[in-house]
């Protein structure tokens, strides 16, 4: 088979970073490559230049053998090359054929010629196995839908190179599975695909071969058949990694959080909560997993007094604190890692020093009567930097030069200086890379086993089977089934998550 | 420890050298205008260098208002809040110090009668800025808009006053104005300046900024503030109250600006006047910018200004150059300020709307 793509030698300087130090990579026609890394190892990078967002300070792109300058992502896709981005590039409230021909429309005497479009797309469908109804409202699809519009959007375009960037980071598992047949075929069509993830299992599953990039550099190259994942999750971290932390025997103690028939609408005054009752005990992770949107958020925010619940009770340590602040709530012992780090969690702009107090700044002894006592405030962020291992000279730098391990880290440092008996902690791991991840874990485990309460909402289902005792899934703003740790595994899981069924009830056939 | 203290020194004096570059383009740019113009190129450096030098008097009379007006704007900027109607807060604030004064006996003690009258224009002041403040907090109205029309309604409820309730009874005084207050609450001149009316309202202002310095930096209140401004969420989420604060910012800064009213009335022109205000409130904005919202800044900036502004009308009165042409310095440095602070958080304010929309669907 041809070759169709090649990056050589490809470096890219920012001001005082070297995103990527001399980089190759080439695909075949009809080869999947996977590209894998941390985040910040420089995947995007090399991707944006093929795909012409920026371009190279060196080195050469060449597509099918003739070098090329790609100045702009139109250059790249009337070369052939699409690309689907992780965060969906479609008009929401455009109808399905409508988004696949925008840009590209076919055209009868001045008029869009329809059925021309949709006959073309109606082959591509058939051919790949894509099976959408083009004249559904984008908004009204699922998120695995949305995805296979973005893949027919770039067949339409005659793409011959198609880029997945974490095409699988917001699928269930048996979304994923479709996704990797649909993959398979167009390999087998000829295409050559770059995918781009940070799960190795899919990787090992459906690539030919495969290229590890850490800080920059690639760290190795090599045909799928010969490699294994521990291999390369220590190519990509540059250690081994052991995500199978040692934790005390399960031994839940007594009720620290209960929620009763819990109530509650959506920032749009829809139901997102309808009925939702568990617990959780000192000494016991609770997983939730579930899709995003089927009510978790509303639930992280009713827990933890931000979101007045419509209906239904939140007891702290066997006290009813639905009425109470958040402040309050955290005085009686709730902290709180939030799902949107950079939205909820922290201030980038303030310093390091001024989110490390929030919990503190108006109680004694660091403030009196409302003035605050500078010197113990410096002194316990300094401590909290040095405890949880926060890289950065001093705490009066601002918070946006971290990075997104270490902001999570001033997050945790936050929340746990706390001393909690119930934490609350969501997606933790989102947007940390691997090194930072094993950390997390090792702490939230020491938080377990130290006798608290954690509830995990995760939409990573590895992370909620790694970490939770108890595993509770939602589905549309209920609690549809309910699993002890190792009783179910992923794919028993994605059933219930998808709303196929249910414990305790009649199954809905999907 | 020590390199990091030197650098923090070094960044401030680049950000005032910066501030000072602004005002040099600004200059620099009214001048080639004068000179376009035909008239004396150096008519306005002339001026300011007049006002630093023989006319402190007038430059402290002007400055007074202004730097408690950049005060007033840069309190509720901390917290991204962004209050357009000082001006309306001037006016009530000088409505109701003249209906105080003109209701107490002229026979109180001085220090008595001034302190009453302040304190009802600082309540009139805060009173007025609560509206928009709580439009904003329970209705979710854009406080730009909201502040921006209630001066107008501010400034016609002066007119009604001056013409009806409050207007001079001697009908031989053919003017509408109130009367002119009783001598007991007028808020003494500064002797040294005499006879401009240059007056102890500057102490005022200096106090005002080393409260609001030490609020910024040395309280817990000011930590809500700086948290509130930067990312309310997060603020909400470790339990503070942001609508809260937004109330506090507001009535501080309607408070600030009532202040400034009293000190027209009782020191300025000793009654109530309709147009007595050449808008403070937006001088205020540029002062406040310039100063990059740092109340010790807005001390200095507010000098500046006031010494433009004090340079302008004595450049009209010796020169054939109209005290237009500062508001064109004025302008000028508005402008280039904007263009570096201000739209990347009108930018970010539109990000943050669209990203909030995303994330409901």
């Amino acid at each position: 088979m041809a070759v169709a793509v090649e990056m050589l030698n490809i470096s890219k300087f920012y001001p005082g970073v070297v995103a990527s130090d001399n980089v190759s990579l080439s695909v075949n026609e009809g080869e999947i490559l996977g590209l894998i890394g941390e985040n910040g190892a420089g995947k995007s990078t090399m991707m944006n230049m093929l795909y012409g967002m920026t371009e190279p300070d060196l080195g050469e792109i060449r597509l099918f053998g003739n070098q090329v300058r790609i100045q702009s992502p139109d250059t790249a896709i009337k070369h052939g090359i699409g690309m689907v981005h992780q965060h969906f590039m479609l008009m929401p409230n455009l109808s399905v054929l409508q988004n696949i021909i925008l840009g590209k429309t076919p055209t009868k005497s001045g008029l869009i010629d329809i059925r021309k479009a949709k006959a073309q797309i109606e082959e591509i469908m058939e051919t790949y196995n894509l099976p959408v109804d083009l004249d559904m409202k984008i908004y009204q699809l699922s998120v695995g839908e949305k995805q296979r519009v973005e893949i027919i959007k770039a067949l339409y375009r005659e793409a011959k190179i198609l880029i997945m960037d974490e095409p699988t980071a917001v699928l269930t598992p048996q979304e994923t599975d479709k996704l990797l047949g649909v993959l398979r075929k167009l390999k087998e069509q000829g295409c050559a695909i770059i995918f781009i993830t940070h799960k190795l299992r899919e990787v090992m599953a459906i690539t030919d071969k495969i290229v590890v990039m850490r800080k920059g550099v690639v760290t190795g190259t090599l045909p799928t058949s010969e490699a294994d994942t521990d291999t390369l999750s220590g190519l990509m971290v540059g250690r081994k990694v052991n995500l199978d932390i040692p934790r005390a025997d399960y031994a839940p103690g007594e009720t620290v959080l209960e929620v009763k028939d819990l109530h509650a609408n959506n920032q749009r005054g829809l139901p997102a909560l309808n009925g939702v009752s568990f617990s959780v005990s000192k000494g016991e992770i609770v997983g939730i997993a579930g899709v995003e949107g089927n009510g978790q958020t509303e639930l992280i925010e009713t827990v933890s007094g931000m979101l007045n619940p419509t209906g239904g009770h939140v007891f702290l340590s066997g006290k009813d604190v639905t009425k109470e602040s958040v402040r309050q709530r955290r005085e009686e012992g709730m902290s709180h890692i939030p799902e949107d780090r950079l939205g909820m969690g922290t201030a980038v702009n303030c310093s390091i020093r001024d989110n490390l107090i929030l919990n503190r700044y108006y109680q004694k002894p660091y403030c009196s009567k409302g003035i605050l006592n500078n010197r113990k405030l410096h002194n316990l962020s300094e401590e909290l930097c040095v405890d949880f291992g926060v890289k950065t000279p001093d705490s009066t730098y601002r918070l946006g030069t971290l990075s997104g391990g270490n902001m999570q880290k001033v997050v945790f440092a936050r929340e746990m200086e706390a001393d909690p008996e119930f934490l609350i902690a969501a997606q933790p791991t989102r947007g940390v890379d691997i090194g930072a991840i094993e950390a997390i874990y090792h702490k939230i485990i020491e938080v377990r086993d130290s006798g608290r309460g954690i509830l995990l909402v995760s939409a990573e289902l590895d992370e909620i089977l790694t970490l939770a005792d108890r595993i509770l899934v939602m589905y549309e703003g209920e609690i549809v089934a309910e699993f002890r740790r190792g009783e179910a595994d992923e794919r028993t899981i994605g059933i219930y998550m998808t709303g196929a069924k249910r414990q305790g009830g009649e199954s809905h056939e999907a | 420890m020590k390199l990091n203290e030197n650098s923090k020194i070094l960044a401030a004096a680049s950000i005032v050298l910066k501030q000072i570059g602004l005002i040099l383009i600004a200059l620099l740019f009214a001048t080639i205008l004068l000179a376009v113009s035909g008239y004396d190129p150096f008519a306005i450096v002339r001026g300011i260098g007049r006002s630093l030098t023989s006319d402190i008097a007038g430059t402290v009379r002007w400055a007074t208002p202004l730097i408690l007006a950049g005060l007033a704007i840069c309190v509720t900027y901390k917290a991204e809040v962004f209050n357009l109607g000082v001006d309306g807060q001037i006016y009530m604030g000088a409505a109701a110090a003249t209906a105080v004064a003109m209701a107490l006996p002229a026979t109180m003690n001085h220090g008595i009668s001034v302190t009453l009258v302040f304190i009802a224009a600082m309540l009139a002041g805060a009173a007025f800025a609560m509206i928009p403040a709580l439009m904003k907090v329970y209705l979710g109205t854009d406080e730009i808009v909201s502040t921006l029309l209630l001066n107008f309604v501010a400034a016609l409820y002066i007119e009604y006053l001056v013409t009806g309730p409050l207007r001079d009874p001697n009908e031989a005084m053919n003017m509408n104005a109130s009367p002119i207050i009783s001598e007991n609450t007028w808020l003494p001149r500064l002797a040294v300046f005499s006879p401009s009316s240059a007056n102890i309202g500057i102490f005022m202002a200096i106090i005002i900024m080393i409260l609001l310095t030490f609020m910024f930096y040395r309280t817990s209140f000011g930590h809500e503030i700086k948290i509130v401004g930067s990312n309310p969420v997060l603020a909400r989420y470790s339990g503070m109250k942001p609508k809260k604060t937004v109330l506090q910012v507001m009535a501080i800064s309607g408070a600030i600006g009532g202040i400034i009213g009293a000190i027209e009335v009782t020191a300025v022109q000793h009654r109530l006047l309709p147009g007595f205000n050449p808008d403070f409130g937006f001088d205020g904005i540029v002062v406040s910018l310039l100063a990059n919202n740092n109340p010790i800044g807005v001390f200095f900036s507010g000098i500046f200004f006031g010494a433009l502004k004090n340079g302008g009308i004595n450049m009209e009165r010796i020169t054939d150059v109209p005290s237009a042409m500062t508001e064109i310095v004025t302008a000028t440095i508005f402008i280039v300020i904007c263009a570096k602070f201000v739209l990347p958080k009108i930018k970010k304010r539109i990000k943050d709307k669209k990203s909030a929309e995303e994330g409901g669907k």
